[in-house]
């Protein structure tokens, strides 16, 4: 049983007093003090009076008079024990039967992704949402156990189990905003792993029963349904922040949109969902800007994309407008612009969009041009002049610095240590098998990498090719292999997780397989045999095409006409050449991360949480800046998902509800409260006597 | 609660009206002088009063010789004679009359005032006096409607102090005061040692007395409320109290209690008593109560 409750016979209420025995203790003695306080002389104001012969004589006959008489003189004595015993009554922390003695389970969610810095729901989004989480926290009682998680791309949680509510709404109060996307099925695996808080280790309270955990989600909705995933003895309740839905508008014969997309229509927001650079090819000397920009209104908004342009020479300089485009962007549909700039090396370009709306970080975009890395490639070939002249052509050359060695040399340094040491992005194996893997990406020609998965392995003659895998980053482009002839291959079964990317009458001829954050990509068939040839690839496109596409993908390269946008809140793996062993990340807030090298040989970037430009530093001139940008149709469409709108036919409730595995959860715009305990009528009463003496004392009402 | 700034005792419309009225005494005195009243003592005025048989002694001036011509027997004529008539006032400036609003020391000098007006109008001769442990010198008697200026100065300058002593200072007054007349006595009567005492100098005196009894509102009906010290402003003693439902209804038994017997001691008595409260208008009072009880006609 729980300490400080207890039962009485025949009354339906059990007590839960908070208060230890020394407490009760000193508060019995309180209505002993009010007590003697009134045996003592009362401290009674002194008022001048013609004479006190009539109040003598009347004091007199009432002293004759009976105890009660005398007693009724004391109303205000007894007010105050009356409100005495209320509030240690109160203290004693009555509760009806039924509400458990162990108390509540709360899992409080709340989701901090970009859409919930929204001001459509004044102040913000996540600021009711906290509101909101709080006012559950005043409805708690003494014994509930709450935690708190928050969730955007990835689920976090603030608070363990604990019945302090002090900390729990310093906890929830902490939580910021982030320019992340959302998953409700990050925070509901997080809620789950931690609903039995048995599991829990360390800071907090661990209940010893299993209680079903009420799950309160505070959202706006902006997430996917979450498929397959089973809630088990989760209850969730989905508090959904934001406007209210406009009402049910029947669909009518013949319309193709559907009520529910008008239903969800607008919101008042425009959004940069696209920013790309690219060299320009025709001008090399210019670089182009994509844009796309959408309109979640509901009626049609001309605006301005504006560019800016900042050197990447003065980090933090102020930006010069170099360039605008007129927009005129029709209701709940998107325009994309273009902008052409010269090429004046390393700068950092930001679009943004004046306007006014509910959501301030979608109406900026970043993006870096003008820092390009070459791919470090190492090739181990025992003199092949086809593959050698395919690397160094002007367009190889441009991405990668390439090495070329003999396997003498690749057992010795410095290339064996150089090898173990990460120093290169990508290693061609010729028809060679290393001892080990190295740590960089690989790919093998007639050859297996090390390792056990790769032991069983058997040759094949004339396999003919059948399919190869167009969508793989690997295959770009790569159209003309069915015309490409082998003669000898080696059929193996690629590992677990592997993607096969070519595919004979026999035998898998190319795979890439996944190694400890590298990739290995194996082509089963050596490309010479001896001096002969064993395959006709050469003579296609499709060969240094497949090796542009390596390059490309597993070289790390990084093109000057611009930098990959990262999304805000997830890793970001960075790259450097140089040996050095510690990087930092000054972010646009201007905080600054202190980075380590990983076994990888890259640094990986964790505090990306806001959108904008971020600048990596290193050695001794060593600069590096990526942008990060939202893109992320979901978080802008500020649409309130999850409520039903008013005058919905019950039958089509459905289709508006969250849905958490197969289980329609539907959302309400406000908790609702939960309240049991008791003891907090009996302090109201406590109230109402103080205000009716007060009403007693100053409204001289007689009794 | 002593008025900073009396207002004036007196205004000129209060003083017109107050000449229309008399003072009128319902027992008739001898006075020295022959005034406009009415006295007992048979004398030698126009209005006939009685016969009564002659005795030996008796002035032959008044013997009424035309009834001894019809019934052959002596009688004397006697007449009403008109004397002047003695005012006096006795007015309470104990600490307890320094309350209320008015207080009930300045009511109190108002209908002294009003009271030695009339009198001094119908050239009765007025004397005030104050009391409160004892009785002060007083105004001597005065006489003749030049004189209210003495009467207002008079009354200005007193200010309430001491305890009251009313069996003390009527005693005092007795000894003093030897003329007959009608005698005013204005007090809130809350007087620890009673009343009864002096009252009955002042009978003994065989005066015509008029009793104005003064109480505050605040004492008839008091707004008091909680737990209280009362302290009485004259001898410092204290009372504590508890305000609640049943004191307040015994206080107001005792009060009646109160008034009832002083009024009913005075009216076994002959002596004419009047109760007022200080926010009753004391014109009014002068005007029609006073007049009611026949102490102005």
């Amino acid at each position: 049983m729980e300490q400080g409750v207890f039962h009485v016979p025949g009354l339906p209420f059990d007590f839960a007093t908070p208060l230890g025995l020394t407490a009760w203790a000193v508060l019995a003695g309180v209505p002993v003090a009010i007590v003697a306080l009134y045996f003592l002389k009362l401290r009674r104001k002194p008022v001048q009076v013609p004479s006190t012969l009539l109040w003598r004589r009347s004091l007199e006959d009432l002293h004759v008079n009976s105890l009660f008489q005398r007693l009724r003189r004391n109303l205000l004595l007894f007010l105050q024990l009356l409100i005495v015993f209320l509030v240690m009554l109160a203290l004693l922390g009555p509760r009806s039967i039924g509400s458990s003695g162990q108390g509540q389970l709360y899992v409080i969610a709340i989701d901090n992704s970009a859409s919930m810095g929204a001001k459509d729901v004044a102040p913000t989004r996540l600021a009711r949402a906290q509101a909101e989480a709080r006012k559950l926290l005043d409805g708690m009682e003494s014994n509930d156990l709450a935690m708190v998680i928050a969730f955007a791309d990835s689920a976090r949680v603030v608070s363990n189990y604990t019945s302090d509510k002090r900390l729990l709404r310093q906890r929830i109060d902490a939580i910021e905003p982030t320019d992340a996307s959302t998953s409700l099925r990050e925070a509901l695996q997080v809620a789950a792993g931690l609903a039995n808080p048995s599991k829990q280790v360390g800071e907090g309270v661990v209940a010893a029963a299993v209680k079903t955990p009420k799950l309160k989600i505070y959202t706006d909705g902006g997430f996917a349904d979450v498929d397959g995933f089973s809630l088990g003895n989760l209850e969730p309740e989905v508090i959904v922040l934001g406007p209210a839905p406009p009402a049910y508008v029947p669909p009518t014969p013949g319309d193709a949109t559907s009520s529910r997309a008008k239903s969800l229509g607008a919101s008042d927001n425009i959004a940069i969902l696209a920013l790309q650079t690219r060299r320009n090819e025709e001008k090399t000397d210019m670089i182009q800007l994509f844009g796309r920009v959408r309109n979640y209104r509901g009626e049609d908004v001309a605006t301005e994309a504006k560019l800016y342009r900042r050197d990447a020479e003065q980090p933090g300089g102020a930006p010069t407008l170099v360039d605008a485009a007129s927009l005129k962007i029709p209701a709940l549909s998107e325009r994309s612009f273009e902008f052409d700039i010269p090429d004046t090396g390393a700068a950092e370009l930001e679009v943004r969009i004046d306007d006014e709306d509910a959501l301030a970080i979608d109406n900026r975009a970043y993006a870096v041009v003008g820092s390009p890395r070459k791919a470090q490639v190492l090739v181990v070939t025992p003199g092949n002049k086809y593959l050698v002249d395919t690397l160094k052509t002007s367009t190889a050359a441009e991405r990668a610095d390439v090495v070329v060695i003999n396997a003498e040399q690749v057992k010795q340094d410095p290339f064996a240590r150089d090898l173990k040491s990460g120093r290169y992005d990508l290693v061609i194996f010729d028809q060679f098998r290393p001892e080990s893997d190295p740590q960089s990406n690989t790919l093998y020609f007639g050859a297996l990498p090390p390792g056990k998965v790769y032991a069983e392995s058997k040759p094949v003659q004339n396999p003919v090719i059948l399919d190869w895998d167009v969508s793989h980053p690997l295959m770009q482009f790569i159209r003309d292999l069915s015309a490409v002839a082998v003669l000898k291959a080696v059929a193996v079964e690629p590992p677990p997780g592997a993607i096969e990317l070519i595919k004979s009458n026999t035998a898998v001829l190319a795979f890439v397989a996944p190694r400890e954050g590298f990739s290995d990509v194996v082509v089963t068939f050596p490309l010479m045999d001896g001096q002969n040839f064993n395959t006709n690839w050469f003579r296609y496109i499709s060969f240094p095409l497949f090796l542009f596409n390596t390059l490309q993908t597993l070289g790390n390269a990084r093109d000057a006409g611009g930098e990959d946008s990262h999304a805000p809140g997830l890793p970001i793996t960075l790259r450097v050449d140089e040996a050095g062993e510690e990087m930092e990340v000054v972010a646009p807030s201007g905080r600054v991360d202190q980075l380590k090298r990983t076994s990888q040989g890259q640094f990986v970037y964790n505090g990306a949480g806001k959108t904008g430009v971020y600048h990596a530093r290193w050695g001794k001139d060593g600069a590096l800046a990526f942008a990060v940008n939202l893109f992320n149709e979901r978080e802008s469409d500020l649409a309130t998902r999850g409520l039903v709108p008013e005058g919905t036919p019950p039958e089509q409730t459905d289709q508006y509800k969250i849905k958490i595995g197969y289980s329609p959860v539907a959302g309400s715009s406000k908790a609702v409260p939960e309240r049991k305990d008791d003891w907090w009528w009996l302090a109201l009463a406590a109230l109402a006597v103080v205000i009716f003496e007060w009403y007693v004392y100053n409204r001289r009402v007689y009794l | 609660m002593p008025a900073t700034k009396s207002p004036p005792l007196l205004d000129p419309e209060f003083l017109h009206k107050l000449e229309q009225l008399e003072l009128v005494s319902r027992k008739i005195f001898v006075g020295r002088m022959k005034g406009e009243r009415k006295s007992k003592r048979r004398g030698s005025s126009v209005e006939f009063a009685d016969h009564r048989n002659y005795s030996v002694g008796d002035d032959l001036r008044h013997i009424d010789w035309n009834v001894y011509g019809r019934l052959d027997k002596l009688f004397l004529k006697l007449f009403l004679e008109e004397e002047d008539l003695h005012v006096y006032t006795l007015l309470d400036t104990s600490l307890s009359m320094d309350f209320g609003e008015p207080t009930k020391l300045h009511y109190g000098k108002q209908i002294a005032a009003a009271l030695a007006f009339i009198g001094l109008v119908n050239h009765d001769r007025v004397v005030l006096n104050a009391f409160g442990a004892t009785l002060d010198g007083g105004l001597p008697s005065v006489r003749g409607r030049s004189q209210m200026y003495r009467i207002v100065q008079y009354l200005d300058q007193i200010e309430a102090t001491g305890e009251s002593n009313l069996a003390a200072s009527a005693k005092a007054f007795a000894i003093k005061h030897t003329g007959k007349g009608v005698v005013v006595v204005i007090s809130d009567f809350l007087d620890k040692h009673g009343y009864e005492e002096a009252l009955r100098y002042l009978l003994a005196r065989n005066l015509d007395i008029y009793v104005i009894h003064v109480l505050s509102r605040e004492e008839v009906e008091p707004e008091l409320a909680g737990d209280l010290r009362l302290v009485d402003c004259e001898d410092a003693d204290e009372a504590e109290i508890t305000i609640s439902a049943p004191l307040l209804k015994r206080y107001k038994q005792t009060l009646n209690a109160f008034v009832g017997g002083l009024k009913d001691w005075c009216t076994k008595r002959g002596i004419a008593y009047i109760f007022t409260t200080n926010d009753n208008p004391f014109d009014k009072l002068v005007l029609n109560y006073l007049r009611e009880r026949g102490l102005v006609k």
